[in-house]
């Protein structure tokens, strides 16, 4: 059993320089994916199926009225509690030993639940072709590089981070650190705070950042969906054990009806009437 | 008092609409269960390449959920009368209702039961109405968020998959009683001519919807032995 890791993101150290976005393309192989102008610095919207790592860039008037210029690496959070591998009907969304939440595209359908479900809406589908033409879709997201971390590599973002805004290493050691970063900051960001929310278990991504959350657009309580947990842990198993339990009812009615009612339906006398549903 | 050596007699039941509406709600409500099956239980999944793929499964469940829309509109349009019948026998409720649920255990295991006398929908099948009611708009306005997404909030979408996994589960949960006691139940089966003819056995009428029966001798639309005086016309 490999050992958990963290990929800690220290907000305040990046540049916007966005090494890491094409660090990530490269490894992971991603098309490039032209975007309209965005009105910043920023190239996109937002993470995508084959963008799996944006770099944000916010324009944010601080308490004291100056601006503040926040950049924020972006990509999938790696939760502990992961609502995608919830709500996967297919089975296709698990944990790696590593505390990564990967995708298995063999077993991907493309339904999108996972789309949907996701607190931080990192996941998304991706259309590709087979080779007679027809479209299908599956589930794409940041990997933390689960293929590098079981050749004993960092993730490829962290790796080529020069000014030393991205760790990766074990649990303990990488919480300690932001600690010790948030520490430091506090002063000059008194916003400043972890970013390792509890809703969903911790996450596998954590950021110490300078301001709240919200002001990076991240949810401040993000949580596993309350309906995803009512309807894959009671909804779906109660409603299979309903079906099994009106199929063994109907069997036993079948089989009692055959014991003591082997005249047929001809049974109403006078006001009695055998009576049921239809 | 058996009838059975003498020909049967038909007493009406059901219009030409409420048999149209019945059979297309059947068959969409099953092409939609097997079509989302592979996605309910991995134990089905070999279900999809049988529908050419997951994306063939997808666009045939989004046909399906269209017919299954229908049986409502065709009943309405086309048998506006029988719609508002049924509508109110569901809201009416006395005690041979109540007393139908003492009889219906024992009816339903094949023992000798004294059924109260029952009005044109007996008890059980009016609890059914309400459960497919029910279940029926639970699935379809669920099933509107989840196929466009795009239009609602996260959480409308978030809400709507549980809701959809509700109506279905309840839904086949009471199906399976409800078909049982159509074509395999002893006490009940002649009541499956009423939903693919429109009549059933004036025997079987008498014996199952007493009441029912009694108010078509009282307005004189069939006599005491079920034989036709004149024109049936009911819902």
């Amino acid at each position: 059993m490999a050992k958990e890791y963290i990929k800690y993101v220290d907000v305040t150290k990046c540049d916007g320089c966005r090494a890491c976005m094409v660090a990530c393309k490269n490894w992971n192989d991603l098309p490039a994916e032209p975007e309209e102008f965005q009105g910043s610095l920023q190239s996109h919207a937002k993470v995508t199926a084959n963008t799996w790592n944006v770099l944000n860039f916010i324009e944010h008037e601080n308490s004291k009225g100056d601006l503040e210029y926040l950049f924020r690496h972006s990509s999938c959070f790696h939760c502990t509690d992961a609502a995608c591998e919830k709500v996967c009907p297919e089975d296709a969304i698990s944990y790696t030993d590593f505390g990564s939440v990967v995708i298995n595209n063999d077993k991907c359908v493309g339904c999108g639940y996972c789309v949907q479900n996701c607190p931080f809406d990192v996941i998304s589908l991706a259309t590709y072709k087979d080779k007679n033409g027809k479209e299908y879709r599956k589930a794409q997201k940041c990997t933390m590089c689960t293929d590098r971390l079981e050749e004993g590599m960092q993730p490829a973002c962290v790796v080529t981070c020069h000014p030393g805004a991205m760790q990766f290493g074990n649990k303990e050691d990488m919480l300690t650190l932001a600690e010790k970063r948030l520490s430091e900051i506090k002063e000059k960001f008194p916003n400043a705070n972890i970013y390792n929310p509890a809703g969903v278990g911790g996450t596998h991504t954590i950021y110490v950042l300078a301001e709240k959350p919200s002001v990076y657009g991240l949810p401040e309580k993000p949580k596993v969906p309350t309906s995803a947990v009512i309807w894959k842990d009671y909804a779906q198993p109660i409603g299979k054990l309903m079906l099994g339990a009106t199929t063994m009812a109907v069997m036993a009615g079948f089989v009692s009806n055959k014991l003591f009612n082997k005249g047929g339906h001809d049974h109403g006398q006078d006001e009695e009437g055998g009576d049921s549903d239809e | 008092m058996s009838k059975q050596q003498k020909p049967k007699k038909y007493v009406k039941r059901f219009s030409k609409a409420f048999i149209w509406a019945h059979a297309i709600n059947a068959l969409s409500f099953f092409a939609l269960y097997i079509t989302a099956l592979p996605m309910y239980t991995e134990f089905f999944d070999w279900l999809y390449p049988v529908f050419g793929g997951p994306a063939g499964a997808r666009l045939l469940h989004r046909i399906f959920a269209v017919t299954f829309v229908l049986p409502t509109l065709i009943y309405i349009i086309f048998d506006p009368k029988g719609f508002l019948f049924w509508l109110k026998e569901l809201v009416t409720w006395k005690k041979r209702d109540v007393d139908f649920f003492k009889e219906f255990p024992k009816e339903f295991f094949g023992m000798k039961a004294k059924m109260p006398k029952q009005g044109f929908f007996n008890a059980g099948e009016k609890i059914n109405s309400w459960i497919q009611i029910f279940t029926a708009v639970l699935i379809i306005f669920s099933g509107f968020t989840m196929w466009f997404p795009e239009y609602f909030p996260d959480t409308v979408v978030q809400w709507g998959y549980l809701l959809h996994n509700i109506g279905f589960g309840l839904a086949i949960a009471v199906v399976v009683g409800h078909i049982y006691l159509s074509v395999l139940h002893p006490g009940s089966t002649p009541a499956f001519r009423g939903v693919i003819k429109g009549d059933v056995d004036a025997e079987f009428a008498k014996g199952h919807y007493r009441d029912w029966y009694d108010e078509l001798v009282a307005k004189g639309e069939i006599d005491e032995d079920g034989d036709k005086k004149s024109a049936d016309k009911t819902a």
